[in-house]
């Protein structure tokens, strides 16, 4: 293989795919998206914060009416997020203003009783709210211990713990912090993940465009009296999957431009630090994934008559490469499951199920080889067919080989 | 005798049960213009894709420039029948992305995609998009595409396809121009009549196999009717070797049985036959073409055109 043919060949995807007006929308949008957020959090100060943080982040204000006494007055930390009215029909009245979001009715016999009413403005999922509101239930049980006179108790009845997660499988030990940790830890990794798959299957679609155009405009031809398929094919990958590396170098600079430093901090720094394996891996399976779902992706499109046809073959290998994106609750559930482990071993979705799985667990180094394997044993008889394939379909003009025909071609080429 | 710039021995190519080529042979020489001729289907195009390295050959040798035609890739110059560019690219980025593949610098690929674009007239049109430019324009681009890199040979299939008879015109200069440089050319195209302007010799492919071969005008004369057009003012007398002689005013059709018209002329001239024109028949390539595909006799459908030569008094 002439490695100076594959690196003009390379060069060249990268120029022309890089002013591509889809590569500039799609690159760009991410940091206006994030500047778009920026903007409003900076609108949101002063005033409008509380407005807008009720809108974006669901902060809700409660009022109540207390008949009991027991809430009377608020206790300080309180007082932003509740407000205590006189009676239940000034209640009303704020909550159909929309001055505050729920009601508390509190009767005088609640000690008795522990009944309260709740008035929403509508049903809708109100009985859901009211299972998960802890925050209601800090309030009640802050106001209910005021009296007591060790703080430490009244503290611990409001808020009884600060976990620290703890596995039998971890390598890193307890980690404390809480769900600021599982942010960092699981999700943060998991985004980063979905990212990274995001970008392969972005550049492997330019790919497949970049084939389908050049076999519809018959330039293929001149191509290949220079070049072989196989040289084309590398520089194609080479040039393409840079691409798709400039394009998460643009989202992360953007992201560290915009947040000052915070989102690299919190999307590289801390995986790293807590988890390097997991991201020396992840790599790993980038590459893999990449060279795999590239070479897959431009001899189907080499198949294809033009653009269309050849992203409706494609189609096929991305919602296969995209399973493991479609169980992303079993891997939540249970990153060890069966399933989990079948799609892990299956080389054309190993690469998405591993880096979506290495986040969540701790994976076994079975699994882990097993999948590297399976990948490595892959991408040669990949490359083998897809290279014939590719250089076969190139010259197809104008008929989409049927599966007798291609198998018939394969066979001779 | 130079080596072949061209050898192709016992080539055969399948596809399946069809046999695209079979048992082929032919070589083209240094400096010559060679037709390489056939009907649609023909395996023409498989031919060229072989010797571009583009399919690989079932059976027999194939050597371009005295090598495996991998190894010459960037001594090649290839202008393809099924063929396009980037659309959405500029001339001048274009010539230099396929010289670059040729392993041409891009200064130097800049200087060469230059002067050929003045060559066919397209100087003004470097910083265009290929899209902008007329499809007669954008053939000439192809053509500048397919020798931008200087090569020694160069295989054209169907390079006259699209052109008026300006570009056309313009065209044969410059192939007669790489010629005489010393470069070598492999033509392919149906145009019959610029094989006959063009070409040393041709081999003609039909069903894969070579059904002529060698030197064109060898070729004509082989296939020439055994028939002269004489005119003369006095009677013909009884000559030797004649099979049939027509009479229409002072022309005389004449169809020799055995010998040669030059034979036939020798003995006019002994015999003191006044005599204004000597014409030997000579049949157009196309009608060979026609004749040799659909297994006829050439000259046997239609009266040939003749070529004139004035007798010596």
């Amino acid at each position: 293989m002439n490695v100076q043919k594959v690196l003009v060949i390379a060069r060249h995807e990268y120029r022309v795919n890089l002013r591509r007006p889809g590569f500039l929308i799609v690159t760009g949008l991410v940091p206006l998206l994030g500047l778009a957020v920026l903007l409003l959090a900076a609108l949101a100060s002063g005033p409008t914060a509380s407005a807008l943080e009720r809108v974006f982040v669901g902060r809700q204000i409660t009022g109540v009416v207390d008949r009991s006494g027991l809430f009377t007055p608020l206790l300080p930390e309180y007082t932003e997020v509740y407000r205590l009215y006189p009676d239940e029909a000034r209640g009303r009245a704020a909550l159909a203003t929309e001055e505050v979001d729920r009601l508390v009715l509190v009767p005088s016999d609640y000690l008795d009783t522990g009944r309260i009413t709740v008035v929403a403005r509508s049903t809708g999922l109100i009985a859901v709210e009211l299972e998960e509101a802890t925050d209601l239930e800090r309030f009640f049980v802050a106001h209910l211990a005021r009296d007591l006179p060790d703080p430490r108790l009244r503290a611990r009845l409001v808020d009884p713990f600060e976990p620290i997660l703890d596995t039998l499988d971890r390598e890193s030990g307890p980690q404390e912090g809480g769900p600021l940790s599982i942010v960092g830890r699981f999700v943060v990794p998991y985004v980063l993940s979905i990212l990274l798959i995001m970008t392969i299957f972005v550049s492997s679609g330019y790919l497949l465009r970049s084939v389908a155009e050049e076999k519809t405009n018959r330039v293929i031809e001149i191509l290949l009296s220079s070049v072989t398929a196989q040289e084309l094919l590398a520089g194609k990958v080479l040039g393409l999957g840079a691409l798709g590396l400039t394009q998460i170098g643009v989202w992360l600079l953007s992201g560290f431009g915009l947040s000052s430093g915070a989102f690299l901090l919190l999307g590289l720094v801390i995986p790293l630090f807590t988890q390097p394996t997991v991201l020396l891996l992840a790599a790993v399976y980038y590459v893999l994934g990449f060279l795999m779902y590239a070479v897959l992706m431009a001899s189907v499109g080499a198949l294809g008559t033009d653009v269309q046809e050849a992203q409706q073959l494609a189609g096929l290998f991305s919602l296969l490469a995209a399973v493991p994106l479609m169980l992303a609750s079993v891997f939540f559930a249970n990153p060890d499951s069966a399933l989990i482990r079948v799609v892990s071993w299956f080389p054309l979705t190993a690469p998405t199920a591993m880096m979506l799985r290495l986040p969540m667990a701790q994976v076994p180094a079975l699994d882990i080889g097993g999948s590297i394997l399976s990948i490595l044993g892959t991408i040669p008889l990949i490359l083998w067919l897809g290279g014939k394939l590719f250089r076969l379909g190139l010259l197809m003009y104008g008929k989409r080989p049927g599966v007798r025909e291609i198998l018939r071609l394969l066979r001779e080429a | 005798m130079p080596e072949p710039v061209v050898d192709v021995r016992h080539l055969t190519k399948s596809y399946g049960d069809f046999v695209a080529v079979r048992d082929l042979s032919f070589a083209v020489h240094p400096g010559e213009i060679f037709g390489l001729l056939g009907p649609n289907g023909a395996g023409k195009t498989t031919t060229i894709r072989i010797l571009m390295d583009i399919y690989a050959a079932d059976r027999g040798q194939v050597r371009v420039l005295g090598e495996h035609p991998s190894r010459v890739r960037s001594r090649v110059g290839y202008l393809p029948e099924e063929r396009g560019l980037y659309r959405n690219l500029k001339v001048m980025e274009v010539l230099v992305y396929l010289a670059a593949l040729k392993g041409v610098p891009p200064a130097q690929a800049r200087r060469q995609a230059e002067h050929w674009l003045a060559q066919v007239k397209l100087d003004g049109w470097a910083e265009r998009k290929v899209k902008d430019l007329s499809r007669g324009m954008q053939q000439q681009l192809q053509f500048v595409a397919s020798l931008v890199h200087d090569p020694e040979l160069l295989v054209l299939d169907e390079p006259f396809q699209g052109l008026d008879p300006v570009n056309v015109e313009r065209l044969k200069a410059i192939l007669q121009e790489l010629q005489a440089a010393g470069k070598t050319i492999v033509l392919s195209t149906h145009q019959m009549g610029l094989v006959e302007e063009l070409c040393n010799r041709i081999v003609l492919i039909h069903r894969g196999t070579a059904v002529l071969y060698g030197p064109l005008d060898e070729i004509q004369h082989r296939h020439a009717p055994r028939r002269v057009r004489i005119r003369t003012s006095a009677s013909l007398p009884p000559l030797s070797g004649v099979a049939r002689v027509e009479r229409r005013g002072d022309t005389y059709q004449v169809e020799l049985a055995d010998g040669t018209p030059q034979e036939l002329l020798r003995a006019l001239v002994l015999q003191d036959v006044p005599i204004h024109s000597f014409e030997v028949a000579r049949v157009p390539l196309n009608e060979i073409f026609v004749a040799v595909v659909q297994g006829e006799k050439p000259g046997a459908a239609e009266r040939p055109e003749t070529e004139s030569q004035e007798a010596a008094p």
